[in-house]
């Protein structure tokens, strides 16, 4: 029976059952029904300009699109009928006149949709004898590699950069014969998903450069495995080819990513097997690093851990290190007495440790930002820090949702804002107290005075049904990040919203469940934290997974402690200041190379096995941590694979998350920004979040890629007669880097924005403090 | 995913956009994007570019493209794929008389072919080139909907029907008299 | 009677005479054996024997690493690396045959689009040590070198039915 929510329809015989307008392709593609396409998409508009998949519909005299065709009550089609089969025949002979015949060099030969359906469809002869057109190709930069005389104008690409990228970069230009895809004037296409037109060209017009004539697709098999550079979690395929990796493709989950990545976790790979890898043991040895073996380098390190009081020995984690590591880290450090363990590795402010949420987290599920109605981001610039959450919160602007921002910098998003509060990063909490005020929230003791942009913020966010807060990673970098995330509790609260961190790596959630923080378990004591640790709390330091110069607040600080101290290094990737300073380096894995379990922003649980063995002697981290765990005699360090280590870490992990609430009895905080001549803006580049992405060449050639320069404001620089492209020193602490300005209207006055994580960087401080800058 | 098109929006409007083009001009953009409701001033895009091109004597460049792009706060491709599109707007200089010779069926058939090769002979140029002294460009163009006095050309904003070689001397001495030539 | 038969057979030696009258036959015709290595046998042009990569006459190499014939081999004895050469076309770093696994079947040249890996009529080789029944890229494309002419030749002769 059909009732006004659903109907029924008969397609090649069988009832189907549609929603009212649904597209009959949706439902031939529900019930496996095969019709031909290549310009529809799921999560993409209907163009219907390839005529692939016409069929016939009783009544209708033509046959008819099922891409752009809505069901009706009561349909008759026949996807292969005499008709629709000439129809599509027809159409495919069409497609194949101007396609050249190269697909033994063409990269998208085997797994190709034209190779496919013209087996199904085309003809075995070409009836065409004219000359095929050519297309000139455009360099559109390091990712994507184009060959677009086999472009057949699905529009695919175009519909992915107005929809879902928002960033309308390729276009149609010229018309019949002469129109091609491209972007007009060849220039690079700057999108952070720009990699996905990969995946959704159906033809070899758009395939990967770094994977270039490198492999067939017959040649491959597939591991999944889940992202490892960011919160989202998404799950990939690895293609490897005698256990290298050659591409990585999305794996579709509609709960987190739906079918897209970003560039980062799909070209990433391209570090991995670069020559700083750790292949050997190394141990100091009358002060130089020699090669050992990990027997030598295992008891070496032992012996330096049983040499330390407890008190005085600390582990630092890298964000991205797996559940097994953080929970046998944890295991480590409790063994030994020891509290001092942490991953928060660039967060400065540690006051409000006591009244953290158990668990950090996003605040709602990455669908659900689709259906806000507001999304404030707080220090975040979430397009390039997350680019999947953006995309999410992209589609909510599209379907009428409003974002707005309290940030340091103007950073570019690709949809419009309602209220783009740019701010030194000294009166970021000031204009959150303000918006607070304005909402009549507790303001953490801050005097404010409630400006119109205030009072139109607070509006806007109590009109909102649903919402979300997101405080980003410059807010997380932000030396007043504890007063800032109470206030945006309590707007949150005062605006019944939900409100969560996206902080740095793809495992923050994974950390504070497998407790690696200092304080936050059952025991009453708690050690010290990061910054502590990176200011020299500790005589012996143990590193998981981390490049000390690059992945830490303050890289000046932690250079001079490693300098002091005796460090313990497992790490997959050799840094000039690891060389200097380690006393053990234990090579491991990378996420690719072990076993293990991430659990991401919106707090699921995902696990994967290693795809490739590390390389040489390396090692997946839980099985060195193990390893190291029996040589120090410690009890419970027996386990046999990393899946016993997952239910000991998860044993009191609940889902669904709990709220990310505040603990009660909360000290009062001051603000310890203070406004100085010059303001240093850090955070931290899209391609510079970890080791592996820093060693991707590909990406670091993308014009996202940080191009080592300080940028001012063109005020700033006329006031300090500066022009731009001239040479300035920066100074922070003792030491100080030479380099070029540049011009960036986006920077607030007063400001220098010089990011962490860049080679020029690791001689600086902390990423939000004073700096001084004079020309040189 | 639906059938309708959003509107193509860039994210950031241009912060100033009296800066992009003269007072005049802008006034006659205005006027067109006054015809369309608010959310979809990019339908006043090929306008835009009509008056933008009339005004750089007679082609587009590139620059005037991303111009119109920002004043109508459109991606700049999709203001290219308009003007790479349609066959009025030119992107190479052109005489300050377009010729544009029909060359469709109804214009073949009563002799466009003998035109064009009177017009090669006596302007000394081709399809697509311009006269040394700037004057005149030819254009072959596709069917002007003017079937029923073919053959035919279009100069400027005027057609010419029933054309003859001898018809044809006639339009281009005017022309050139006109000019002071 | 039968074992009759049968006892008279063996003691006359019945089956000896007549397998020596076949020898006897034979012993006054022209002989047919061939004096090798001083006399060859013809070969055909379809005959599959050692492996070589051709060059189109302007002395470029024709394989451009569609990896067909690796994927095609039964005896998975190809295997190839590729990478875009300088100027941007699809090249093989590498193109190793282990002969040792090769089972001469022809499928390589079968599949070739571009008549790039051949078998020749030569057969006539050997190994000394370890290692050398791999033929590399290189040596390949010196055989293909070495005997383009009769190569060209055969596929002409064949090209009707090929």
């Amino acid at each position: 029976m059909a009732t006004p929510e659903s109907i029924t329809l008969q397609v090649d015989g069988q009832t189907l059952t549609a929603r009212p307008g649904q597209m009959l392709i949706e439902v031939t593609d529900q019930a496996g029904l095969n019709v031909p396409r290549f310009c529809y998409h799921k999560h993409l508009s209907v163009a219907a300009n390839c005529r692939m998949c016409l069929v016939e519909v009783k009544g209708a005299p033509k046959p008819l699109p099922a891409c752009a065709t809505p069901c009706t009550d009561g349909m008759e089609v026949a996807t292969q009928s005499a008709l629709a089969r000439e129809a599509q025949q027809g159409t495919m002979e069409f497609l194949l006149i101007n396609h050249p015949l190269d697909c033994p060099i063409c990269d998208q030969g085997g797994e190709c949709e034209l190779q496919d359906v013209a087996m199904g469809y085309g003809g075995d002869v070409s009836r065409y004898t004219e000359r095929k057109r050519v297309v000139q190709d455009e360099n559109i930069g390091s990712l994507i590699a184009t060959d677009m005389t086999r472009c057949i104008h699905c529009t695919r690409c175009i519909r992915f950069g107005s929809e879902i990228a928002g960033l309308r970069e390729l276009g149609a230009t010229g018309r019949g014969e002469h129109m091609r895809i491209g972007t007009y004037i060849a220039q690079s296409v700057a999108s952070e998903l720009s990699g996905n037109v990969i995946d959704l060209c159906p033809v070899g017009a758009l395939t990967s450069r770094p994977y270039r004539y490198t492999a067939r697709s017959w040649e491959l098999h597939q591991a999944e495995t889940i992202a490892p550079h960011d919160g989202v979690g998404s799950s990939l395929y690895l293609h490897l080819r005698r256990n290298q990796i050659l591409r990585v493709v999305p794996k579709e989950n509609p709960d987190c990513h739906q079918t897209w990545i970003s560039d980062r976790d799909r070209f990433a790979y391209t570090g991995i097997n670069h020559p700083d890898r750790l292949t050997q043991p190394m141990i100091r040895e009358n002060g130089t690093l020699r090669t050992a073996s990990w027997s030598e380098a295992l008891q070496q390190a032992a012996d330096l851990i049983r040499a330390t009081r407890a008190e005085r020995l600390g582990l630092l984690a890298s964000p991205n290190a797996t559940l097994e590591e953080y929970y046998l880290g944890q295991q480590l450090m409790t063994g030994l007495g020891s509290r001092n363990i942490d991953h928060r590795l660039r967060q400065v402010d540690f006051r409000d440790d006591a009244v953290n949420p158990p668990y950090p987290w996003l605040g709602c599920r990455i669908a659900e930002l689709e259906q806000n109605d507001i999304t404030f981001l707080i220090g975040s610039w979430l397009r390039k820090d997350q680019p999947l959450l953006n995309h999410r919160v992209h589609q909510s602007v599209r379907a009428g949702g409003q974002v707005i921002a309290v940030n340091p910098v103007a950073y570019d998003h690709n949809y419009p804002l309602a209220l783009n509060c740019v701010v030194s990063p000294a009166q970021m909490a000031c204009e959150l107290a303000g918006i607070a005020q304005a909402l009549k929230a507790d303001t953490e003791g801050l005097a404010v005075t409630v400006t119109h942009a205030h009072q139109q913020a607070a509006e806007q966010l109590r009109a909102a049904q649903h919402g979300s807060i997101i405080l980003g990673t410059a807010a997380q970098m932000h030396p007043d990040y504890a007063l800032l995330r109470r206030l945006a509790a309590h707007i949150a609260q005062a605006a019944g919203l939900n409100w969560g961190t996206v902080g740095f790596g793809c495992n923050d959630l994974g950390a504070w469940i497998a407790g690696a923080v200092p304080h936050h378990t059952t025991e009453a004591t708690t050690g010290q934290h990061a910054a502590q640790m990176q200011q020299g709390g500790c005589d012996t330091l143990i590193l998981l997974g981390l490049e000390p110069e690059a992945d830490v607040a303050d890289p000046q600080q932690t250079a001079q402690a490693l300098t002091q101290a005796r460090v313990i290094a497992l790490s997959a990737y050799r840094s000039p200041l690891l060389e200097q300073t380690a006393d053990v380096i234990l090579p491991i894995g990378v996420a690719t190379e072990t076993s293990g379990s991430f659990i991401s922003l919106q707090g699921d649980r995902q696990s994967f096995a290693g795809a490739a063995p590390p390389p040489g002697e390396a090692r997946p981290g839980w099985k060195v941590l193990r390893v190291l765990g029996n040589a120090l005699e410690l009890a419970g360090f027996d386990y046999p694979d990393s899946t016993h280590i997952r239910d000991a870490a998860l044993q009191h992990h609940t889902t669904p998350l709990p709220d990310n609430c505040l603990g009660p009895d909360r000290a009062a905080l001051q603000p310890q920004a203070t406004v100085h001549n010059w303001q240093r803006i850090g955070g931290v580049p899209i391609y510079a979040t970890d080791a592996i992405v820093r060693r991707a060449a590909p990406l670091q050639a993308t014009p996202d890629a940080w191009d080592d320069t300080a940028r001012l404001n063109p005020r700033m620089l006329a006031e300090h007669n500066l022009s731009a492209g001239a040479a300035v020193r920066l100074t922070q602490g003792e030491h100080s880097i030479t380099l070029a300005v540049c011009s960036d209207a986006r920077v607030p006055d007063g400001c220098v924005w010089y990011p962490t994580g860049l080679p020029g960087s690791t001689q600086l401080g902390a990423s939000f403090a004073h700096i001084s800058l004079e020309p040189a | 995913m639906s059938l309708r098109n959003a509107p193509m929006q860039t994210p950031v409007p241009h912060p100033d956009k009296t800066s992009l083009f003269r007072p005049d001009i802008r006034a006659e953009i205005d006027h067109w994007i006054a015809k369309y409701p608010p959310e979809w001033q990019q339908s006043a895009c090929m306008a835009a570019l009509m008056i933008v091109q009339e005004d750089n004597g007679g082609h587009l460049t590139t620059e005037l493209m991303d111009k119109v792009a920002d004043y109508l706060d459109m991606p700049p491709i999709a203001v290219y794929e308009v003007g790479s599109f349609y066959a009025m707007y030119e992107h190479k200089p052109v005489g300050r008389h377009k010729i544009c010779l029909c060359t469709n069926i109804s214009c073949m058939l009563n002799g466009s072919d003998h035109i064009y090769q009177h017009l090669q002979q006596r302007l000394g140029i081709r399809f697509g080139e311009v006269t040394e002294d700037g004057q005149f460009s030819l254009k072959e163009v596709e069917c002007l909907g003017a079937c029923c006095g073919a053959p035919m050309m279009q100069i400027g904003k005027t057609y010419y029907e029933h054309l003859t070689p001898q018809r044809v001397d006639q339009i281009l001495d005017r022309l050139e008299a006109a000019d002071g030539k | 009677m039968n074992t009759v038969m049968n006892y008279l057979r063996s003691l006359f030696l019945f089956e000896l005479l007549r397998g020596l009258s076949l020898t006897a036959r034979y012993l006054w015709r022209k002989p047919f054996t061939l004096e090798y290595p001083e006399e060859k046998a013809p070969v055909s042009p379809r005959f599959r024997g050692l492996h070589a990569l051709r060059r189109y006459p302007n002395g470029e190499e024709r394989c451009i690493a569609c990896k067909l014939c690796e994927a095609v081999c039964p005896a998975l004895a190809i295997t190839i690396e590729a990478e875009p050469r300088d100027d941007g076309s699809r090249r093989t770093t590498r193109y190793d045959i282990d002969l040792f696994k090769c089972i001469y079947c022809g499928f390589c040249e079968e599949s070739c689009p571009v008549d790039a890996i051949v078998e020749t009529r030569v057969y006539e080789y050997h190994f000394e040590q370890r290692g050398e029944q791999i033929m590399t890229k290189q040596r390949l494309l010196e055989i293909g070198d070495q005997y383009e002419q009769q190569i060209a030749a055969d596929r002409q002769a064949q090209a009707t039915v090929r």
